[in-house]
């Protein structure tokens, strides 16, 4: 596909000025996350139109609570998809933490200080598993997450009987329901979090090494980067940050269901896809990745805040999510950055 | 342009394997000896377990249950063939499974008109996925993740919550039997298998093969690939239709989301029957294989005793053992 895709005009930019491809990449990369940032603004701006409650802060508010789980989780499919792969098991290791965090943690358990980390160790461990199979046993990684997928959640109706009970740990719940210098915790978390996924995918040598890989592997093997550790990172640091999600949806809604991560899976790899990141992995950020989830979440409120009936509003939705696609398209961009220079 | 394509086609997989390609291991994993194989070894078990597993209606009622994932991952396999993912698999066959309960048409004349409305919508929704990806090159799985969220919410449109009836002539003559011995719905099934094995020997279906194992090279041996690319989402999408009419004779009644859980199942299926999920290897009859083997270790397991809830564990586990057994042989059969 890719190579297809190469314009002549591109061809001829290139030769007529030398070496122009790090700023030409960085240029098309901030233009996207650029323009995804704007459009979340002017959506948010722009639904006051539509209903006077709308566009306020308590909806910005709102909106980044929401997003939260989605950011969280895009994190992890953004590094997974960086390197080339895909992680379909995020639903079910989000269900897997948000379960084990009230079955044995519960709500006010005196170990809950070393129970979470457990949790999310074992969360962790089931990533490590999916890296296991898809680096040494040369299983697709579509079909070894998706494997797994199958394989937790089933795990999980067994061990749970297909009632699941318990009550959210009290960490979560202060995460999720807390106030800290009067901003809501989760919305602090927020910030938090984008800033050490940003500094880890863009600015650490780890980071560097997934973007080599995602671009080619072979190149990156020869120019010395810890191939194979660096092919199963993604997916360990994918699953530890679904069962975070896991716990974050437990303090929210206090309390564990067997389809609570189900909802999420295609929005994390549109987020992934909408702020820019190519599916074939090598090229996006995490800023452009948090964008896309940001504007998701703020279309999904402002199309339920409008009271239309559920079917339109996935119609909606859907034809948001096409026309997000079509505008942001690569080709678009690049053509827009040969303008400007 | 026919005989560029051919000899391009031929060439790739040749190139790819070194100089003695055509070992009989090799060639039996691009087949479907394996998952046929599978599939025998556990239908022998599940005759084991429940004598009456050989009986004309036994035989039938699998068929029926297998039929909607078998079509569905069919569909599915095209795309894949062609280095591509098709996420609207879900959003058809609920809207078609919708349009059956809400606008029940009887008699065969009505059983017929739903067919093809199955098959118009199919073919509608394939064709705008194709536009999008073929014309407009939109990442495939992110514009058929757009447009099955819009044919599910075109589906919730139409009926809110499960219900309806599906007419009487679809669920009992699509799910009977011919002559009370051959099954209706594995009749669909081998007619599109046949359809299939007449298609790929046509130009386009080189030219599928082709571009799903190296497109720029397909491109340069003259290849349409957008048209080609075009086609197989329309018929993948004809191929989804089909999917729901079965489902919907076999379930009687509407669900607006009655695809969901076969949106998954079939890429599993797609995958168990050996089709390489980077495009160029794989047949559909493989994956027709791959859905009748998920659907039969779930009968296996219930007669076994297995709590329901552990049937994901030993789906899972048998896809990835498929996958690497399957793997292993191409391998060894490469090195030969």
């Amino acid at each position: 596909m890719t190579v297809m895709n190469e314009n002549p005009t591109s061809q001829a930019r290139f030769q007529q000025s030398g070496d122009t491809r790090r700023s030409a990449r960085i240029s098309a990369e901030t233009v996207s996350t650029l323009a995804v940032a704007i459009l979340c603004v002017a959506l948010l701006v722009g639904a006051r139109f539509i209903s006077p409650s709308l566009g306020s802060w308590s909806q910005v508010e709102t909106v980044l609570v929401l997003g939260s789980f989605l950011v969280v989780l895009s994190f992890g499919q953004g590094l997974v998809i960086l390197t080339g792969g895909l992680d379909l098991s995020l639903p079910a290791v989000a269900t897997l933490g948000g379960i084990l965090a009230t079955n044995w943690v519960g709500a006010s358990d005196p170990g809950a200080w070393y129970l979470l980390p457990l949790v999310l160790l074992v969360c962790g461990c089931v990533g490590f598993l999916s890296a296991a199979g898809i680096v040494w046993l040369k299983v697709p990684p579509f079909i070894m997450t998706l494997a797994m997928s199958i394989i937790v959640s089933s795990l999980l109706l067994g061990y749970t009987k297909g009632t699941p009970r318990g009550a959210a740990p009290d960490a979560a719940v202060a995460l999720m329901k807390g106030h800290l210098l009067g901003l809501p915790a989760p919305v602090l978390f927020l910030v938090a979090f984008v800033l050490l996924g940003w500094l880890f995918q863009s600015r650490s040598i780890y980071g560097r090494y997934l973007y080599a890989i995602g671009t080619n592997v072979e190149a990156a093997r020869i120019a010395g980067a810890p191939v194979t550790a660096m092919r199963i990172l993604p997916y360990v640091i994918s699953a530890v940050s679904a069962g975070f999600a896991g716990l974050m949806l437990v303090g929210y809604s206090s309390g564990a269901t067997l389809r609570m991560g189900d909802s999420y899976l295609l929005p994390s790899i549109a987020a992934v896809v909408i702020g820019g990141s190519s599916i074939l992995g090598g090229r996006g950020t995490f800023l452009g990745t948090v964008g896309g989830a940001i504007l998701l979440t703020t279309l999904g409120t402002i199309i339920s805040a409008i009271g239309l009936e559920f079917g339109l509003r996935t119609i909606i939705e859907g034809a948001i999510v096409l026309t997000a696609l079509l505008l942001l398209r690569e080709e678009l961009f690049q053509k827009l950055g040969s303008l400007w220079r | 342009m026919s005989d560029i394509a051919t000899t391009s086609a031929a060439a790739l997989p040749a190139a790819r394997s070194g100089p003695a390609p055509r070992h009989r291991l090799w060639r039996l994993t691009q087949g479907a000896g394996l998952i046929l194989g599978l599939y025998v070894l556990l239908y022998a078990l599940y005759a084991y377990q429940q004598p009456r597993a050989l009986d004309a209606y036994a035989i039938a009622a699998l068929m029926n249950n297998t039929a909607p994932l078998a079509l569905a991952a069919a569909g599915q396999t095209l795309v894949v063939l062609s280095r591509g993912f098709d996420l609207s698999i879900a959003g058809v066959i609920s809207l078609c499974n919708v349009v059956l309960a809400v606008y029940p048409l009887e008699g065969p004349g009505g059983a017929l008109v739903s067919m093809l409305l199955c098959l118009a919508i199919g073919g509608a929704v394939g064709a705008v996925n194709g536009w999008l990806v073929a014309y407009l090159r939109l990442q495939s799985i992110a514009a058929t993740l757009a447009t099955m969220i819009i044919c599910q919410g075109i589906a919730l449109v139409i009926l809110n919550a499960p219900g309806g009836y599906v007419s009487e002539w679809i669920a009992d003559e699509l799910t009977g039997r011919l002559w009370g011995a051959v099954p209706v719905s594995g009749l669909a099934v081998a007619a599109v298998v046949g359809l299939w094995l007449l298609v790929r020997r046509t130009d386009y279906g080189v030219a599928l093969y082709a571009i799903g194992a190296d497109e720029p090279a397909a491109a340069l041996s003259g290849v349409n690939v957008r048209r080609t690319r075009f086609l197989t989402f329309v018929m993948a999408g004809m191929l989804y239709g089909l999917a729901g009419l079965m489902l919907s004779a076999q379930t009687a009644t509407g669900n607006p989301n009655s695809g969901a859980p076969l949106l998954l199942l079939s890429f599993a299926a797609v995958a168990l029957g050996g089709t390489s999920l980077s495009g160029g290897r794989g047949g559909l009859f493989a994956s027709v294989m791959g859905a009748a083997t998920l659907t039969l270790l779930q009968k296996v397991l219930f007669s076994s005793g297995v709590s329901s809830f552990y049937t994901g564990l030993f789906q899972g586990v048998v896809l990835i053992v498929a996958v690497v057994f399957s793997g292993l042989l191409t391998r060894i059969g490469e090195r030969k």
